[in-house]
């Protein structure tokens, strides 16, 4: 059965199965107590093990025909999942999902006949082509498309932002944010490690697919109004790093890429499943209708925190971790000469602190600040929702600490520098076990100035705002969704952001557009009566009587 | 061990101690400019003990801990960054501590302690004051790792700041090139935002806001903070002597290096107008990133 034509069990395919077990049992824990009152329990269920048996077929297959019948069954699962979602929307926005991702299977199909055609074999570990003739780049153009859409790289990613909005948390949290990355990246890693030999031009092609996706998908996040939609432009900004990392082509970039998918996969799972708490408890995703909840869900709080400052790579967070290692490899490439490398480092670096800045307005609008008046009226148990909910997260968060401090000892030796042939060597220094331990010993210095101090002799007292009494105006409060107001108004960006707002950069919206221009046209040929249609049916047969008589 | 003892001696008390010799420099210049005679050399220091020893005012329905705990994890982290810099520049057997990178990303921790901290205070000028401060986050961070990048192409694309300082050493400082000298210049502006000093106290801006996401706190909480931005004062324009100028030692030039970096920082902030803050977003995006880049460019070329 496992003939070793079509399953392979190395290190990466390994790792990469055994966390897509970790995350589904994560999920399924959290579902218990989220999808609880919700119709067609069982059914959710079903679905969900059957994307881990699918996603473990992906993962596992070394025959392209295995490979490509799993996945194409992970793009229906997606569309069935997406389903529980109860907006108006879902069912359209589950289409979408479907149709992007089902398109770009087509390409894949196209993309392994190519492959047949050139190296006569589907068995994925004989297959090694070099990217020197046109069939070769297009075979690899047509399967990282594959990848990309999986994975939500720019510009297929259209489908994640709605995904993440409509559909319930956990079901965001379990395939866009961290099953797809998973498998969406493990392919590229696969296509560009084993399958193709990759030239200097594809790698650049790759970074400035990735650099421009960080960049981008960020500045989208920065001003959106819903907590879920604004996570999912995320979950597509990360993506950026991970192609980054493996298009710089050195080892130590592609361990970095590597590493952030898994990083990115614990801590984006972790805010939507925080999210999805927060949004029980509230019965809203809108972040003007959120606010205080720190005070609420105090566990929620941390969870989220952590995993926030992860994503944003504060160290020493595992965030930070794999994004230096990226930093590194980019860096790497500078010394070959070029000037491009700068614009992707400073992609890199610039995204990173986009990234904060979003994340700093989340945690502003749903933790902190003031209540709002919807959530004041709507909330009215102030306790944390169920454990089955936060030990997850708890879980999650915990991993991104694990990951980030012990960096070298668990994650990198264990998982990732075994599924690399290579010797990684790295150029920076980041000792992250001395310096949280420093960390911590400063803040027992700063407890300390504080019991010198007194701050034992706390006193509560309002707030100080130029003379108004805060009771009397109880909505005076900022949400923080009008936070980078400032930044979007400005010169170019706010024509930019002007079209995006019209859908001029989502190929499906784009290509719906055209299709239903066409579709208006013919749609005047149908008008129902019989004699035209009649004509139409003698007016062809003609023609083709013309054509095979002629 | 021997980095707890670094930590505590260098990075912690020699840096304290600094900052607050610099911030008693920054105010008696600030003085003079402005005709008055100025403090005394140890009033920063009794400030920061007066303000120890009042009582601590949380506001009604803020998220008690995360308002406590944000000037203390800032404070770490400032120390942190001290003491990276410290071994890396007095000596080159214990830098495995971190580089280039982690030192970028530790100096926005203090930022983000602010911004957490105004969050958690719930006051709407809270709230405003710190959103600026994460958009001045923004403006600067694009301009100031353009200009980090320069020493960095200088040494041969190493991100170790003592290959930076061992590339300085043998042939002379960065800012003696003309990328080196442009950038350096992008960079004081640049740490003259992330003081958060005139023309770009925005975030705090006193007469406006009253002193933004810092309006709520009091006693030992305020007094963290005001003992971070004083070590910032040493630590920043520390960071730009070591991967611009080749390094501090404890001699007369690099006490000349040192105090004019501040002199030039503290008469920026005392002849400037406070700017707005999309004024802010708009001269760091636009002029200084050209400038960053140019030098970057120049650096690439070899000059």
């Amino acid at each position: 059965m496992l003939n070793p034509a079509y399953f392979r069990f190395d290190s990466l395919s390994s790792f990469v199965g055994l966390f897509a077990v970790i995350f589904t049992v994560v999920i399924c824990l959290y579902s218990v107590s989220f999808m609880r009152q919700k119709r067609g329990q069982l059914r959710y269920y079903l679905y969900i093990l059957l994307t881990l048996i699918t996603s473990l077929g992906v993962v596992f297959a070394n025959n392209l025909v295995l490979f490509i019948l799993c996945w194409g069954f992970l793009g229906l699962l997606l569309y069935l999942l997406i389903g529980f979602g109860e907006k108006d929307r879902t069912s359209a926005t589950a289409k979408k999902a479907f149709i992007i991702i089902g398109g770009t299977d087509a390409f894949m199909l196209l993309g392994i006949a190519f492959i047949w055609k050139l190296s006569g074999t589907l068995q994925m570990d004989k297959i090694n082509i070099a990217l020197n003739s046109r069939p070769a780049v297009w075979a690899y153009l047509c399967l990282a498309c594959g990848a990309f859409a999986k994975a939500g790289a720019m510009p297929l990613h259209t489908w994640i932002p709605d995904t993440a909005e409509d559909a319930p948390s956990p079901v965001t949290a379990y395939l866009p944010a961290s099953l797809d990355k998973l498998l969406g990246i493990y392919f590229l890693a696969r296509l560009s490690l084993n399958m193709f030999a990759m030239d200097a031009a594809m790698n650049t092609f790759l970074m400035a697919i990735g650099s421009f996706t960080i960049v981008a998908a960020v500045m989208m996040a920065l001003v959106q109004h819903d907590l879920k939609r604004l996570l999912g432009y995320h979950a597509v900004s990360q993506v950026g790093y991970m192609v980054l990392g493996i298009g710089t082509g050195n080892p130590i970039g592609i361990a970095g890429g590597l590493f952030h998918m898994l990083n990115h996969a614990i801590y984006k799972s972790c805010l939507f499943l925080s999210g999805g708490s927060v949004e029980k408890k509230a019965q809203t995703t809108e972040l003007d209708k959120l606010g205080g909840f720190a005070k609420i869900m105090p566990i929620t709080f941390v969870t989220f925190l952590i995993a926030s400052f992860a994503i944003s790579g504060v160290p020493p967070f595992n965030g930070f971790a794999s994004k230096w290692m990226i930093y590194q490899g980019v860096i790497d490439l500078g010394k070959k000469g070029g000037y491009l490398w700068v614009v992707w480092l400073v992609a890199a670096l610039f995204g990173s602190a986009l990234t904060l800045a979003s994340f700093m307005k989340l945690v502003h609008a749903v933790f902190l600040g003031q209540q709002s008046k919807e959530s004041r009226f709507t909330v009215h148990d102030v306790r944390e929702e169920s454990p089955l909910m936060w030990i997850p997260q708890v879980f999650l968060a915990g991993l991104c600490i694990l990951f980030g401090v012990f960096a070298y000892r668990l994650p990198l030796k264990m998982f990732i520098l075994p599924s690399l042939n290579e010797n990684v060597v790295f150029s920076g220094i980041w000792n992250a076990n001395i310096a949280t331990a420093l960390i911590l010993v400063g803040i027992i210095i700063g407890i300390l100035i504080y019991l010198w101090g007194k701050a034992s002799d706390t006193k509560e007292a309002e707030i100080f705002m130029g003379g108004e009494i805060f009771k009397d105006h109880p909505d005076m409060r900022l949400s923080g969704t009008e936070f980078y107001n400032t930044i979007s108004d400005i010169g170019i960006l706010k024509w930019i952001y002007d079209l995006a707002k019209r859908k001029l950069f989502d190929p499906y919206e784009v290509g719906s557009r055209i299709t239903f221009g066409f579709n208006s046209i013919l749609r005047y040929l149908h008008n129902g009566v019989l004699p035209t249609y009649l004509a139409w049916c003698l007016l062809g047969m003609g023609v083709l009587f013309y054509i095979l008589l002629k | 061990m021997i980095y707890v003892l670094y930590f505590i001696t260098y990075g912690f008390l020699l840096t304290v101690a600094i900052g607050l010799l610099t911030s008693w420099i920054d105010r008696k210049v600030t003085a003079r400019v402005q005709y008055r005679v100025g403090p005394p050399i140890l009033q920063p220091l009794i400030d920061i003990i007066k303000l120890l020893g009042k009582e601590t005012l949380i506001p009604k329905g803020a998220s008690k801990s995360t308002f406590l705990m944000a000037p203390v994890v800032g404070f770490a982290s400032a120390i942190l960054v001290s003491t990276i810099l410290w071994v890396n520049n007095i000596t080159s057997a214990h830098t495995y501590l971190g580089d280039l990178v982690v030192v970028i990303y530790l100096l926005t921790i203090p930022s983000i302690s602010i911004i957490m901290g105004g969050f958690a205070s719930r006051n709407p000028l809270a709230s405003l004051g710190a959103s600026r401060e994460m958009k001045l986050i923004l403006s600067y961070e694009l301009p100031f790792v353009l200009a980090v990048l320069v020493p960095v192409i200088k040494s041969g694309f190493s991100l170790r700041l003592a290959t930076i300082l061992g590339y300085q050493l043998q042939n002379g400082a960065v800012a003696t090139g003309l990328s080196g000298v442009l950038a350096l210049i992008v960079a004081i502006f640049c740490i003259q935002a992330k003081l958060g000093l005139v023309p770009f106290d925005i975030p705090e801006a006193e007469t406006e806001i009253v002193s933004g996401p810092l309006v709520e706190y009091s006693g030992p909480g305020l007094a963290l903070y005001k003992l971070m931005k004083n070590m910032l004062l040493f630590i920043l324009p520390f960071f730009l002597i070591i991967i611009f100028m080749g390094g501090l030692h404890f001699d007369a030039i690099s006490i000349v290096k040192y105090v004019g970096l501040v002199a030039l920082v503290t008469v920026i902030r005392n002849t400037n107008p406070r700017v707005r803050i999309d004024q802010a977003v708009r001269f760091f995006w636009g002029p200084m990133t050209f400038l960053a880049a140019l030098a970057v460019a120049l650096a690439l070329t070899g000059r």
